[in-house]
C-alpha cells in the first residue's frame, strides 16, 4: 500500500511538473539541413540559429520566462523530407521554418489551411511580400526581388544598362529561377539583355559548359542566384575562365566566406548582395562566444562564426524571438499559440534604437512589418570579397519596391486564384 | 530552324576553331574522370555481379579522410599514404561485415547492401568530418595551379594546370589498371572471376581476397577523382552527386567493360559539352548535361542492350 501511495504521489507530481514544463516551452522547430550536397552552406545558417536561442534560454530564460525549444528536423534540402517534417512537427509547433523555396512551395498551401505561419528570412516565394494574400507567410527582412532590384540598381551606379548583356546563372531549381520574372521586367525598362544560364544539379561542381558559354557571349555582368556547392564551382570556373571578378555579384545565399576561400586572393572583388553583416564588434557575437561558444553549447567554430552565414543566422533567430516577444506582450501571455506569433510576426519593427539594445547593431538593417507587407523590404549591403573575407562596398540600397508593387500583387492573385479555395486577411487594406 | 540545327553550329565551330579546342579539352576533362568513376563501378562488377551504390559516397570519404588527416598536422603525402591505409581497412571491413555473409544471396540483396554502405558512410562521414566545404590540399601535395594560354588561330585556348595534371594522372592510373588486370596473376583472378564464377572457385581463386582487392582499387580510384573533383570545387558531400554522372557511362559502355568505361565516359564527356555549347545552349535554353548522356546511353541500349562493349548474355532454355 506504501509503495502505491508513492506511486500515486510521484505520478501526480510528474503530471504537475510535466504540465508546467510544457506550458512554458515555445516550440519553434527549425527544418534544418546539416546533411546532402547542401550541408556546407547549411551548417554555419542553422548553428548561428541555434546558438542565439542557446544564449537566450541561458541568459534570459528563454523568452518571457518560456523555454525556446528549437528543435531541428533533419530535410538534407529534400522538399519530400521537408514536408515529412513540417507534419511532423505541426501538431505542436508556433512556426515553421522550411529552409528552402522548394520546400516552402510545397508547405505553403498547407500552412494556411493549418494556420501556421511559415518564416522565411530571405528566401521562399517573392509574392509572400503581400500579407493579404499570403497571411500566414513571411520572408523577412528582405525577399528575392528586393535582392535582383537591389544589384540592378548597384549595376546601373556606373551608368545606364541600355545595352548591356546580363549572364543570369541559376541553379535550375525552384529558389534559382524565383527572381526571373522580376529581371525579365526590369530587362525590358532598362534596355539590357538577360542571359538566362540554368545550372543543373549534377552539374554544380563541373560549370565548364556554363562557363564557356560566358566566355562566348561576353556579358557585362554574370548576377548569380547559386547555392550549396554551386557557388564555390561558379566561383573557381570564373577564376579558371579569368572573368573579371568586380563584374561578378551573387545573392546573398551566394556569399559565404567557405566558397570564397577556396579561391583566395583570386576571388578579390566578388560581390554578394546581403542584408546581414557579420559585425564582429557588435555586443551579441562576444555574448555568443561567452556564454554559448566557450560553454561548449555550441556545435560552431571560431572561424564559421566570423562569416556572413553565421552572422545571418544569429539575425534570422534573433527576428523570430523579437516577433515572439512582441506576442508575448500584445497578448499578456507567455505561452503564445501560431496565430499570436502570426500577429508578432506582422507587427515587427527593428528600429536602430532596438539593435542597439539587442546588441546587434549594424548586423541587420532596420525594417518593420505590417499585415499588408510581410516582407520588410530593409533593403542590404553589396559586400566584397577582399581576399579573405567580405566587407562592406556599399552603403545601404533600398529596393524600389513601388516599381514591383504590382508585379507581387498579380502574382499573388495569380497563386488565391490557383489555390482556390484561399484564405485571405480580408480585414487587411494594401496600405495598412 | 533546320539552319539552327544543321548549319549554324558547324559554321560556329568553323569560325571559332580555338573555342572548339577548349570545348573539347573541357569535354576530355570530363570525360576522363566519368571515366575513372565508372571504373571503380565496372571493377566490381566485374568479380562479384555487385553494382556498387557506394562508388560515390566513397569519393568523397576518400577525400574526407585526406584533408581531415592533413589538417590534423600529418604532411600531404604521409597524408595520402593513411588514406590508401584507411581505404584499405574499409574494403576488408566491407568485405567480413557486408558481403561475406551475403555470399549467394540474390543480386538485389547485394545491391541494396551497398546502398546500406552509402547511409553508414554518409553518418559516419559527417560524425568524424562534419559537412562543412573544406579547402583540397592541391598545392600541398605538388599538384601545379595556374595555367597555360594558348592562341591557336589567332585566338584563345586556356588550359589549367591541374586539368592537364587530372588527364595525365588518370590516364596513368587507367593504363595501370589495364596492365594490373592483363599481366598479373591477381588481375588475372579478377578478370577470371568476371569470366565464370564457378570455374574461377574451382581452381583456387580466393573469392575473399578478390573482393578485398576490387573493393581497395575502388578506393583507390575514389581517392583520385575525390583530389581531382575537390581540387576543383572543394571537398564536401556534394562530390557524391559526380558518381551519378557514371550512370549512363555504363549504361553505354556496358556494366562489365573496362574499355567500355573508359570509351563511354570519353564519348559522353566531349559529346555533351559539343551537344550543349552548339545546340543545348542556343535552341533548348541550355543545361543540357543533365539528361543528354542518359538520351545517348538509351539510344545506344535500344541497338545493343549490353551496351556497346558489354558480354552479350546467350542463355540455354
Amino acid at each position: 500500500m506504501k509503495h502505491f501511495t508513492k506511486l500515486a504521489i510521484a505520478a501526480a507530481l510528474g503530471t504537475v511538473m510535466g504540465t508546467a514544463t510544457v506550458a512554458q516551452e515555445l516550440y519553434t522547430p527549425n527544418l534544418a539541413y546539416r546533411t546532402g550536397p547542401f550541408a556546407a552552406t547549411g551548417i554555419p545558417l542553422m548553428n548561428g540559429q541555434a546558438d542565439y536561442m542557446t544564449l537566450l534560454n541561458e541568459r534570459d530564460g528563454g523568452i518571457g520566462g518560456a523555454k525556446i525549444d528549437f528543435e531541428e528536423c533533419e530535410t538534407g534540402y529534400s522538399t519530400e523530407k521537408g514536408v515529412e517534417c513540417y507534419e511532423k512537427t505541426k501538431g505542436k509547433a508556433i512556426v515553421t521554418q522550411p529552409w528552402s523555396t522548394g520546400i516552402t512551395l510545397q508547405v505553403l498551401p498547407k500552412t494556411n489551411v493549418d494556420q501556421i505561419p511559415i518564416l522565411a528570412p530571405g528566401y521562399g516565394f517573392s509574392p509572400m511580400a503581400d500579407g493579404k494574400v499570403f497571411q500566414w507567410a513571411f520572408n523577412v527582412p528582405s525577399g528575392y526581388w528586393d535582392a535582383a532590384d537591389m544589384i540592378v540598381q548597384y549595376l546601373e551606379q556606373d551608368g545606364s544598362l541600355e545595352g548591356k548583356k546580363i549572364a543570369f546563372l541559376h541553379l535550375d531549381h525552384p529558389y534559382g529561377k524565383e527572381p526571373l520574372p522580376l529581371l525579365e521586367k526590369l530587362a525590358g525598362e532598362k534596355g539590357f539583355e538577360l542571359l538566362p544560364i540554368p545550372v543543373g544539379l549534377k552539374e554544380m561542381q563541373n560549370q565548364s559548359a556554363q562557363w564557356l558559354q560566358i566566355r562566348r557571349e561576353r556579358p557585362d555582368n554574370v548576377v548569380m542566384w547559386g547555392w550549396g556547392a554551386m557557388n564555390a564551382g561558379a566561383i573557381t570556373e570564373a577564376v579558371k575562365t579569368k572573368y573579371p571578378m568586380e563584374n561578378f555579384i551573387g545573392v546573398w545565399w551566394a556569399g559565404h566566406d567557405a566558397d570564397l576561400k577556396l579561391v583566395g586572393d583570386d576571388g578579390k572583388g566578388y560581390k554578394s548582395i546581403s542584408w546581414s553583416f557579420p559585425n564582429q564588434d557588435a555586443p551579441v557575437m562576444k555574448e555568443l562566444k561567452e556564454r554559448v561558444f566557450d560553454a561548449g553549447l555550441s556545435q560552431s567554430n571560431a572561424e564559421e562564426m566570423q562569416g556572413v552565414f553565421y552572422g545571418r543566422g544569429v539575425v534570422m533567430s534573433m527576428i523570430l524571438s523579437e516577433a515572439i516577444q512582441g506576442a508575448q506582450k500584445n497578448f499578456g501571455t507567455t505561452e503564445i499559440d501560431a496565430s499570436q506569433l502570426r500577429w508578432g510576426l506582422e507587427n515587427l519593427n527593428i528600429t536602430e534604437e532596438r539593435l542597439e539594445e539587442l546588441g546587434m547593431a549594424g548586423m541587420v538593417p532596420p525594417f518593420s512589418t505590417s499585415c499588408a507587407n510581410h516582407t520588410g523590404h530593409s533593403g542590404g549591403w553589396m559586400l566584397e570579397w577582399d581576399g579573405s573575407k567580405f566587407v562592406k562596398a556599399s552603403d545601404l540600397l533600398k529596393p524600389n519596391t513601388d516599381s514591383y508593387a504590382d508585379l507581387i500583387a498579380s502574382a499573388a492573385s495569380e497563386y488565391a486564384t490557383a489555390n482556390a479555395p484561399w484564405a485571405m486577411n480580408e480585414e487587411c487594406s494594401a496600405t495598412n | 530552324m533546320l539552319n539552327d540545327i544543321f548549319i549554324a553550329p558547324f559554321v560556329d565551330m568553323f569560325t571559332a576553331p580555338d573555342f572548339l579546342m577548349q570545348v573539347l579539352w573541357e569535354g576530355l576533362v570530363s570525360g576522363i574522370l566519368y571515366a575513372l568513376i565508372a571504373l571503380g563501378f565496372v571493377l566490381i562488377f566485374r568479380s562479384s555481379r555487385i553494382f556498387n551504390f557506394a562508388q560515390g559516397i566513397m569519393v568523397v570519404f576518400a577525400a574526407l579522410t585526406l584533408v581531415g588527416l592533413f589538417a590534423m598536422g600529418i604532411p600531404a603525402w604521409i597524408s595520402v599514404g593513411l588514406t590508401l591505409v584507411v581505404m584499405f581497412v574499409l574494403a576488408v571491413a566491407i568485405e567480413r561485415v557486408v558481403l561475406r555473409p551475403l555470399v549467394g544471396q540474390p543480386d538485389i540483396i547485394l545491391f541494396m547492401a551497398t546502398i546500406g554502405i552509402t547511409l553508414f558512410l554518409i553518418g559516419f562521414g559527417e560524425t568524424i568530418f562534419g559537412g562543412e566545404n573544406k579547402v583540397m590540399i592541391t598545392e600541398e601535395l605538388g599538384i601545379p595551379t595556374g595555367d597555360t594560354v594558348l592562341e591557336p588561330f589567332g585566338g584563345l585556348l586556356i588550359l589549367q594546370h591541374l586539368d592537364i595534371t587530372v588527364v595525365v594522372v588518370a590516364t596513368l592510373l587507367v593504363l595501370g589498371l589495364l596492365a594490373f588486370l592483363n599481366y598479373t596473376q591477381m588481375g588475372r583472378a579478377i578478370r577470371a572471376l568476371g569470366d565464370d564464377h564457378q570455374a574461377a572457385l574451382s581452381v583456387g581463386i580466393s573469392l575473399q581476397t578478390i573482393w578485398v582487392l576490387v573493393w581497395f582499387i575502388a578506393g583507390i580510384i575514389a581517392l583520385v577523382t575525390g583530389i581531382a573533383w575537390g581540387a576543383r570545387a572543394g571537398v564536401s558531400f556534394a562530390l557524391e552527386v559526380i558518381a551519378y554522372k557514371a550512370l549512363p557511362v555504363l549504361m553505354l559502355g556496358g556494366l562489365e567493360s573496362i574499355t567500355g568505361a573508359i570509351v563511354g565516359g570519353l564519348m559522353i564527356g566531349i559529346l555533351e559539352k559539343l551537344f550543349e555549347i552548339y545546340w543545348g545552349q542556343p535552341l533548348l535554353g541550355g543545361n543540357t548535361e543533365t539528361w543528354f548522356a542518359f538520351v545517348l546511353a538509351l539510344i545506344v541500349l535500344l541497338f545493343r542492350p549490353q551496351g556497346l562493349f558489354g558480354e552479350r548474355i546467350i542463355e540455354r532454355v
